[in-house]
């Protein structure tokens, strides 16, 4: 009884999550025609693929995604390698003067203040530094804003886990990055791709930098080349319904692959097993 | 492979869990730690594998000042009380793991895992992943990744304490045989004091990261350095019993016991003791005798091969061993006998730290 009430609820929540989705994709596939039609066609109109073809052939959304893609994959791995390293060595070494908890705090408050605040500074830093319209920009300032996620989350999976088992390697004869890779990895790979999920998504969407860094075509990412089609004279409702359709859909390829290791990863340390 | 504690000390904080501990081990011995939780005893062995720094003091491998070698560098094999197999790896794959990150060629690697899986009985279970194994079967692939690569010392800490009772007599036998057989320094800490007689060559009794006795099985329940180690080892307990030594007769509240002159000797000096005397040297006669002690039962226990009596002498409890055929009714008046030259003195001012007398 309880159950079926509980889906009850699910319907509505569900038709409220996925309505804008749908609507994005009638979009997509409707004329200019249907579009607009009032009251609006809700199923039936004739489809059409012409806004995907003029996003992706004639406009350069094709080079946005690749851009897009390329920066996502790049910070994500920059920022799982660098933070899992660091958060693995605030989850196991007992440094002096409590600065585990300290250094741990420290990197958290980087994420404190609103982004907007850091805008300027860093459109300035890539000026001089030269990176700006590339993607090196996008990869190192989405590295930068990762990397706190990556290192809390990490230390908690690294927390959760049995000291026993690295002791164990290093007694074994390997060494601490050995005992690391060949032991501790596979062990949480489970939260590793919970992190990078985050990460993915976090990059993929990300709207304030990219717009900020970038204003060529070459390093212009997905969501900001979207936008551009809002214009001066025209808003290419089709177009960008098409190319949104296209963004969402490597996220949730990604997210379902990992679905099994994402559930175990997010309620990992919940309930000690 | 000889190992040395040098007064070897470690502190967590402020609390020092071992005190100056010094302590030589010679090549090829069964050295067991006994102690209660909390003695120090794991902390010792953990820092003899590297896994704890040393506060103050050295460590000694053949000679070798070790402290600052790290674990991976010791070549010292390890056994874990949860036995910390790796839980994504196959049993062989755990076995062979030592192996692997020293780089063997595949083929050997195989060949000496299925070695050791063959001397261990576990070559069934090599394609399997942990999860899928009982506790002693765990317990022995715990034990194969140990022996697989011929280290030079194996520590175990508390390695049968999680199997069910019969298992862990089981397994108690065949690690002594498997010693025999490698004829490897091995370091093995317990609380569990029938562990420790059974298995070790010598014996290091702790208690609050402090050294209390270092001997042979014998010795330590022949002759406890002090009360601690005689109340330790021993199952049931010794029995201790406050008095003093008027003339040449020990006299507690409830008990006569004449001393003999070598006793005498050794007591001159010493006005209050603790008498301790092990279950198995009483004797409960159920009819009064010449010097007998009169006692009542308090209750009786038939353990099957024996009885263990427990008696209300005055305001003191004793526990004596006697035959499986011993009946008594529980509050019956009895006769003790003890076995005088069997009694040990320990001096009760200085209570549990003090040497025997």
């Amino acid at each position: 009884m309880i159950k079926n009430f509980r889906y009850i609820l699910l319907w509505p929540a569900l038709l409220f999550a996925l309505a804008p989705v749908y609507w994005m994709l009638t979009i997509s596939l409707k004329t200019e025609v249907d579009q607009f039609a009032s009251p609006p066609v809700w199923f039936t109109f004739t489809p059409t693929l012409a806004h995907y073809y003029d996003a992706f052939m004639t406009r350069g959304f094709g080079q946005y995604l690749l851009t897009s893609a390329i920066v996502a994959v790049a910070s994500t791995a920059c920022a799982l390698s660098i933070g899992t390293l660091a958060a693995y060595a605030l989850a196991r070494f007992e440094l002096p003067w409590h600065l585990n908890r300290r250094l741990s705090l420290w990197i958290l408050s980087t994420r404190m203040f609103p982004a907007i605040v850091t805008a300027v500074p860093l459109f300035l830093m890539m000026r001089d530094l030269r990176l700006l319209n590339t993607r090196a920009s996008l990869i190192i300032v989405y590295t930068a804003f990762n990397l706190p996620f990556v290192v809390w989350m990490m230390r908690g999976f690294f927390a959760d886990l049995p000291r026993d088992l690295e002791e164990a390697a290093l007694v074994d004869g390997d060494s601490r990055l050995g005992a690391l890779v060949r032991v501790v990895l596979p062990l949480v790979a489970p939260g590793l791709a919970a992190t990078a999920v985050f990460c993915l998504i976090v990059s993929w969407n990300e709207f304030l930098f990219a717009l900020v860094l970038t204003q060529t075509d070459a390093a212009m990412t997905l969501p900001v080349g979207i936008a551009g089609r809002v214009t001066q004279y025209e808003i290419k409702w089709g177009v960008m319904s098409a190319a949104a359709s296209v963004a969402i859909v490597p996220i949730l390829v990604f997210a379902l692959s990992v679905q099994k290791y994402l559930v175990r990863g997010l309620s990992m340390g919940a309930v000690k097993g | 492979m000889a190992i040395k504690f040098q007064n070897v000390s470690k502190a967590f904080g402020g609390t020092c869990v071992v005190d100056d501990l010094s302590l030589e081990i010679d090549d090829g011995e069964f050295v067991v730690l006994l102690g209660p939780s909390g003695c120090g005893k794991t902390t010792t062995l953990r820092m003899l594998a590297g896994l704890e720094t040393v506060t103050s003091g050295d460590i000694y491998i053949d000679g070798e000042r070790i402290n600052d070698v790290p674990t991976q560098h010791r070549d010292l094999a390890m056994v874990f009380q949860s036995y910390a197999l790796y839980p994504h790896m196959t049993i062989a794959e755990n076995i062979g793991y030592p192996l692997r990150v020293r780089k063997l060629q595949k083929a050997e690697r195989a060949e000496r895992v299925n070695r050791v899986a063959a001397m261990l009985e576990i070559e069934s279970l090599l394609e399997r992943k942990p999860r899928q194994l009982s506790g002693g079967e765990r317990q022995r692939v715990a034990l194969a990744r140990a022996i697989v690569r011929e280290p030079r010392a194996y520590l175990m800490d508390e390695p049968l304490s999680n199997l069910d009772a019969r298992l862990r007599v089981q397994m108690r036998g065949e690690l002594k045989r498997l010693q025999h057989q490698l004829r490897t320094t091995t370091i093995y800490v317990t609380h569990d004091q029938a562990e420790a007689m059974t298995l070790a060559s010598r014996v290091a009794v702790m208690k609050k990261g402090r050294l209390q006795q270092f001997d042979t099985p014998m010795n330590i329940y022949n002759q406890p350095a002090n009360r601690f180690v005689a109340e330790f080892v021993g199952s049931p307990s010794m029995n201790f019993i406050e008095g003093e030594v008027q003339g040449a007769t020990f006299v507690s509240d409830s008990l006569r016991v004449p001393l003999s002159g070598e006793q005498l000797s050794r007591l001159s000096g010493h006005s209050r003791l603790t008498m301790g005397i092990r279950p198995e040297h009483i004797q409960v006669l159920t009819g009064p005798r010449d010097g007998a002690i009169a006692a009542s039962v308090y209750v009786t226990e038939l353990m099957g091969n024996e009885t263990f009596v427990f008696l209300s002498v005055g305001a003191n409890r004793l526990i004596a061993r006697a035959p499986a055929d011993f009946r008594a009714e529980l509050e019956s008046k009895v006769w003790l006998r003890l076995a005088t030259e069997k009694m040990h003195f320990f001096d009760p001012s200085t209570d549990y730290t003090d040497r025997s007398v």
